[in-house]
């Protein structure tokens, strides 16, 4: 919901040349301001090992000649790589981060020529069975072969073109998450630019490069389509770090073969424009792919859910009559969860419980994550639940002979389930909301789904407007059980209801 | 069927009973009167040990209590065998007013839903509440509350019942017939503990009045004596 928020937000800076800053603006303020993502992001842009406040990168020190070349200072903005160029008109003014050239950017943005040839390379563990990349034409062991790349990359769109391959294909938001998924042996195998791998093999010495890098194209620095004399002046300052070798001396600096480089970009290939899908064919194209990202956002609530509650309940139970040795445990992780985000949990579950052996699913590890992460919250619900259940009905259990647990479960906690039910409903929509965190670990929900077709359509606000109401039309019906709950306990109930 | 034998309890330096003993046999009525925060709520608890004592013994309906830790199970089984009906009722809210009656033989005597059922609608019958038995708790007068509380207490067929100042929250109306179900159950042989402020119902139904002040046994024997 968050992203969505912003994206509407940033629209109206796209659109209307006021805000967005062109080249004067750029000069007279002294700065270029271009976005990148520092994160897994070598060789391109990444925090200097030997000082990691320091960024540097063959793209930093490009951002560097090119402001240079303006005339002014470069200043860095960090962003998540696949939502760089919304970024684009109100907080930079150029992305400079690895982005391939392609016909949609070309349609929605202002396109530099190249400056960067880079090439797809397959990746798979050395003692693995992919050895060519034909292996992936036929099933592997395990079914189809499961590929990790990076999300909006040309290696997502480029392998999930290929339905030649028996393969599903898998989005991170981190460049390098893909490396570690097929260390670890989640993945199968991952594709990316060449260059990324090379820089990072020493530090995946159980991967090895499947064949020659397979298919190609070329990076160009993204400006606003409003901003014409920026995108001219950019396309002029390329031209003189070409001609005048520094750019070639900047990638053998960085030992990215300049003489090759400049030999590529020399037979650069015009890109075609994409066309501007009219609003029923964006329609077609899109709404199946939303509608069931949403039934995964649906999904991922509906299981998480009853499980925070269930264990929920049990921590709340075992926090107030559980052996003492138990409730200080029972405290302590409820407190981790609670202090501790969402997303950091789901990254955990996901990244580092492999690498003690224990590789769960992406939709399992969302369940659980979130299920973990509720439940704290539940059973700081239903503990008060059960302290605004009066003292008179637990003596009244004990009198009838019950056993502390037999009053519990057949006299506190159906009580204190209906004392919380409003808070717990509403703790459901706020959960059904929380699914689009999971992106991070390449669950496709709602959200996720809504930025990257809004990303490869450009239709930001369409999209944007549709995307919301699916979210009403879901957390709807929720708020209206949850007030429904509510009348019902302001009521006195009537009727038998046999219990247990 | 119930003997206390020189009681002591404290709480917070206080004495609250202190040396106290009596004797109940089987069939009797015994009313507990006296001032408020004479210690007839906290010596009546003491008998199916939701309260804990410092010193002496209790024998009741076979089971002895004594100061410190119980055996496992013992209270369970103990309360099996002596019901509790309290001033505020405490009718399981959630549920109606036969479910009330029935969950305790189905969950701690192992009785069928259906057999536990009738058992309720039995009991239901005997306090006069047979036709409010999916009433929930919340929709009945306090009277009829606290006969369901009986009925509720009488599901375990106790051996000894006890009761906590049964009438003090209702009014006289209501009051009065309460009192006429527990005269009843006295009538018909119930061993019971009672404490009440109604000399009316002392005379009328007690075999034996005892009288506490400040934690001790002020005065004790005949209703015709005592009061
Ligand atoms: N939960 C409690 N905590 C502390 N003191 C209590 C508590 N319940 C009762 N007392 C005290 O114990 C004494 C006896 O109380 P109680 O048995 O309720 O008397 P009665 O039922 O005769 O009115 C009183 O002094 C009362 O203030
Ligand atoms: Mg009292």
């Amino acid at each position: 919901m968050k992203c969505l928020l912003c994206a509407v937000l940033l629209v109206p800076a796209l659109t209307s040349a006021t805000v967005a800053a062109d080249l004067d603006k750029v000069v007279s303020r002294g700065e270029l301001v271009w976005a990148a993502d520092q994160e897994g992001g070598g060789p391109h842009v990444f925090p200097d090992p030997a000082d990691p406040r320091q960024l540097t990168g063959f793209e930093v020190d490009l951002a560097a000649l090119v402001a240079e070349e303006l005339g002014v200072k470069a200043r860095f903005q960090q962003g998540q790589w696949d939502r760089l160029p919304l970024l684009l008109g109100g907080t930079a003014d150029c992305v400079i981060n690895g982005i391939e050239l392609t016909p949609d950017r070309q349609r929605d943005y202002h396109c530099s020529r190249p400056y960067f040839a880079y090439s797809l390379q397959l990746l798979a563990r050395r003692d693995g069975p992919i050895d060519t990349l034909a292996k992936l034409a036929s099933p592997g062991p395990g079914g189809r072969w499961r590929v990790g790349v990076l999300t909006g990359s040309a290696a997502e769109s480029v392998m999930r073109s290929r339905t030649d391959l028996e393969i599903d294909v898998i989005g991170y938001d981190g460049t390098i998450d893909s490396l570690e998924q097929v260390s670890t042996g989640v993945l199968d195998a991952a594709v990316m630019d060449d260059c990324i791998f090379t820089f990072y093999a020493d530090r995946f010495r159980r991967l090895r490069t499947v064949e020659r890098p397979f298919e190609g194209g070329f990076y160009t620095i993204l400006t606003a389509r409003d901003t014409p004399q920026l995108s001219a002046a950019i396309d002029a300052a390329i031209g003189r770090l070409i001609a005048d070798g520094r750019l070639k001396a900047l990638y053998d600096h960085w030992d990215l073969a300049g003489r090759q480089q400049m030999l590529l970009l020399r037979d650069a290939a015009e890109i075609p424009v994409a066309r501007r899908k009219s609003l029923g064919e964006l329609c077609r194209d899109t709404l199946p792919l939303l509608l069931k990202a949403a039934g995964m956002t649906i999904l991922l609530s509906c299981l998480a859910f009853p499980l925070a509650v269930g264990i929920g309940l049990a921590v709340a139970v075992g926090r107030m009559h559980g052996p003492a040795w138990l409730r200080p445990l029972l405290t302590g992780y409820v407190e981790v969860l609670r202090g501790t985000p969402l997303m950091l949990q789901l990254y955990a579950i996901f990244f580092l419980l492999p690498k003690i052996g224990l590789a769960l699913p992406a939709l399992v590890a969302a369940i659980v994550g979130l299920a973990l992460n509720y439940s704290a919250y539940e059973s700081e619900i239903y503990r008060a639940g059960l302290k605004a259940v009066p003292p008179g009905q637990f003596e009244a259990s004990l009198a009838l002979g019950l056993s502390k647990w037999q009053a519990l479960r057949h006299v506190l906690v159906p009580q204190a389930v209906r004392i919380v039910m409003p808070p717990v409903t509403s703790d459901f929509i706020a959960l059904f909301k929380d699914t689009s965190v999971c992106s991070a670990i390449t669950i496709v929900e709602l959200t996720k789904r809504y930025s990257v077709l809004a990303l490869s359509t450009g239709r930001i606000v369409e999209l944007a407007i549709v995307t919301a109401l699916l979210y009403l039309c879901m957390s709807w019906p929720l708020a209206l059980l949850s007030r429904w709950f509510e009348r019902r306990l302001e009521r006195p109930a009537g009727g038998s209801m046999a219990e247990g | 069927m119930i003997t206390v034998s020189s009681l002591t309890k404290s709480r917070a330096h206080v004495r609250v009973l202190e040396e106290v003993s009596l004797a109940g046999a089987e069939g009797t009525v015994t009313a507990l009167v006296g001032p408020s925060g004479s210690g007839k709520s906290t010596l009546l608890r003491c008998l199916n040990g939701l309260e804990t004592f410092d010193a002496g013994s209790i024998t009741v309906a076979g089971h002895r209590l004594e100061p410190g830790p119980h055996s496992p199970g013992l209270l369970e089984r103990l309360r099996r065998d002596v019901g509790m009906v309290f001033q505020q009722f405490n009718l399981f809210a959630h549920l109606s007013a036969v479910d009330n009656v029935a969950l305790a033989p189905r969950v701690v005597l192992g009785m069928s839903v259906d057999e536990s059922r009738v058992r309720g609608l039995d009991l239901l019958d005997r306090v006069g509440l047979r036709s409010f038995a999916n009433a929930r708790p919340a929709t009945l007068s306090g009277g009829q509350q606290q006969r369901v509380a009986i009925a509720r207490a009488l599901a375990m067929r106790p051996r000894v019942m006890l009761f906590d100042e049964p009438t003090s929250a209702l009014d006289p109306a209501m009051t009065a017939e309460v009192m006429d179900v527990i005269v009843e159950l006295a009538q018909a042989g119930q061993t019971m503990v009672v404490v009440t402020h109604d000399h009316g119902f002392a005379r009328r139904a007690a075999t034996r009045v005892v009288e506490l002040e400040a934690g001790r046994i002020a005065r004790q024997g005949a209703a015709a004596d005592v009061l």
